[in-house]
């Protein structure tokens, strides 16, 4: 399972949270809902960093995967 | 709801799970005879892409702008593309539930790749190039499943000649699919779990002719005579594993985004519209060519197909392709005339085919993104479309690129059972349902309102 740490958030943001998620279902926590978000934010920038999910030869074996198998 | 496992059979017919393998199936015999079961329709086209997406946004192809696993690129003759995640430009179920701080599973479901964020974790589907590349959200899930399955599999490469090799690489991946399944749902934290198995559509497209006594091709005693019962209790087996695995407090959703049947044959679309005058060649093929390769008079052709299992025309419109010869203002009227040809077509024996064409916006209403200008459905889909040309007839028994085994078919599986093992505990029979009702339907079972976007309708599952 998933182990968990501490991080520090000025106590006025902490707040702003609380009143925000107070607002939505689900959110059982400041944490869970700060998790989620930093996950959006780190994947973006790790896509960033990640090569392109595409070289020309991957279409052309895409390509004939699906001719193969009559779709195309 | 406390949890729920969505199980997504690609291709799987209600004629096969429902019909005679069904008694052979105790795990999904037990869903089957503890909920709710029934047919529902597929979109249009009742291709993998865009189905499941249909399902998981609510919304339809025209407003998904996804047609097919693969789209022309805005009006050029011969340039096209893949169909991946990023194309998907509207919120699916998970996006939903995690705005509500729910956490999804996602493992293949197509188009997944590349792997897009989620609250949660995902594993992208079979047009992943290969193992090598980045599959999962989060990035380190990989080497998790790396450590767990070694190279994961995606997909089974086809080769006609080589039939054992294709059926042992189809159970081998989908052994690899349900050991990463039932890894990630005791593991990770969820409240929705979706599990895609393309293995059935490859099993279909590949050995259909071999278990279907209808199959024009069936030859009694052949060897592979047992496989579809071989590979859906194969399974069975899994998903009876993975439902222990989870506990019976868990929902459990059983999906097919089409259904399949018997192929009759490939119609070559390009070979019919040049006899029709609508195709001009500078050169005339004078053996089996593929059309992008012809030489093809494109300022004397007025439109050209592709081929797949439904046929899409493209017009040659004035202004709008490189060499354009249709003007704008006669485009509804050369429209007309080929949509009147089409449902002329008559099949070998000389019996009118049962043919389907319209346009795009006459299905959907809003048709965004590259989309076909006519599409086709060869005797209900009884026919492939077959792309190339050079052919002595128009009526291909064998494909012109692969299997000649299965086409795809409107009807989709659902089953449901309820947490608690099935709190009915008797079978029940839902009418009248599409997979558009999907989206809506999975936010329902979580108490969440679908968004007024979703075009769907919650089936009632009280």
């Amino acid at each position: 399972m998933t182990k968990y740490t501490t991080v520090s958030l000025p106590v006025t943001l902490h707040k702003r949270v609380e009143r925000l998620i107070a607002e939505k279902e689900g959110f059982k926590s400041v944490s869970d809902y700060v998790t989620y978000v930093l996950r959006e934010v780190v994947a973006m920038h790790e896509t960033e960093k990640t090569p392109a999910p595409f070289t020309s030869k991957d279409v052309e074996v895409i390509k004939s995967r699906l001719k193969a198998l009559g779709y195309i | 709801m406390k949890r729920l496992l969505v199980l997504c059979l690609d291709s799987v017919p209600p004629t096969l799970l429902f019909g005679k393998l069904l008694e052979k199936l105790p795990n999904f015999r037990k869903i089957y005879e503890n909920g709710t079961h029934g047919v529902l329709r597929s979109c249009h086209p009742p291709i993998t892409v865009p189905a499941w997406m249909v399902m998981m946004t609510g919304k339809n192809p025209g407003r998904l702008g996804i047609y097919g696993f693969r789209h022309r690129r805005g009006s050029s003759y011969n340039e096209g593309y893949i169909v991946n995640s990023t194309h998907v430009k509207e919120p699916c179920v998970w996006d939903v539930l995690a705005e509500h701080g729910l956490k999804a599973c996602v493992v293949g479901l197509p188009p997944s790749y590349p792997p897009k964020t989620i609250h949660g974790n995902l594993v992208s589907c079979m047009i992943t190039p290969s193992a090598e590349k980045e599959y999962t959200y989060p990035l380190e899930l990989k080497r998790e499943i790396q450590r767990l399955v070694g190279e994961y599999t995606f997909d089974v490469p086809f080769r006609i000649e080589d039939r054992d090799g294709v059926k042992r690489h189809l159970f081998e991946m989908t052994e690899r699919r349900f050991k990463v399944a039932e890894y990630l749902a005791n593991n990770k934290s969820w409240d929705l779990f979706i599990l895609h198995e393309i293995g059935f559509d490859r099993l279909h497209h590949a050995f259909w002719k071999f278990f279907d006594e209808a199959h024009p091709k069936y030859v009694k005693g052949n060897k592979y005579e047992r496989i579809a019962e071989e590979y859906y209790s194969f399974v069975d087996e899994r998903v009876g594993s993975l439902l222990s695995a989870i506990g019976e407090e868990a929902s459990v959703l059983v999906l097919s985004d089409h259904g399949s049947k018997a192929m009759q044959g490939a119609f070559a679309i390009n070979q019919w519209l040049e006899q029709m005058g609508f195709v001009k060649f500078v050169k005339k093929p004078d053996s089996v060519t593929e059309f992008d390769k012809a030489e093809v008079d494109w300022s004397a052709t007025r439109a050209w197909g592709w081929g797949g299992y439904y046929a899409r025309i493209f017009f040659n419109v004035k202004g709008r392709e490189p060499q354009g010869v249709i003007p704008e203002q006669d485009l509804p009227a050369v429209k007309k005339e080929l949509k009147e040809k089409i449902m002329h077509i008559r099949d070998p024996t000389g019996r009118l085919m049962q043919n389907v064409v319209f346009e795009p916006e006459e299905v959907y209403g809003e048709a965004i993104g590259d989309k076909p200008d006519l599409m086709v459905y060869f005797n209900n889909l009884d026919w492939r479309s077959a792309g190339t040309v050079g052919h002595e007839t128009n009526y291909l028994s064998e494909n012109d690129t692969g299997p000649d085994d299965s086409v795809h078919s409107m009807d989709c599986v659902f089953m449901f059972r309820g947490g608690g093992g099935g709190r009915r505990r008797t079978s029940q029979e839902m009418k009248g349902g599409n997979i558009i009702d999907i989206g809506p339907t999975i936010l329902r079972l979580f108490d969440i309102r679908p968004p007024s976007e979703m075009e769907g309708r919650a089936i009632d599952l009280d």
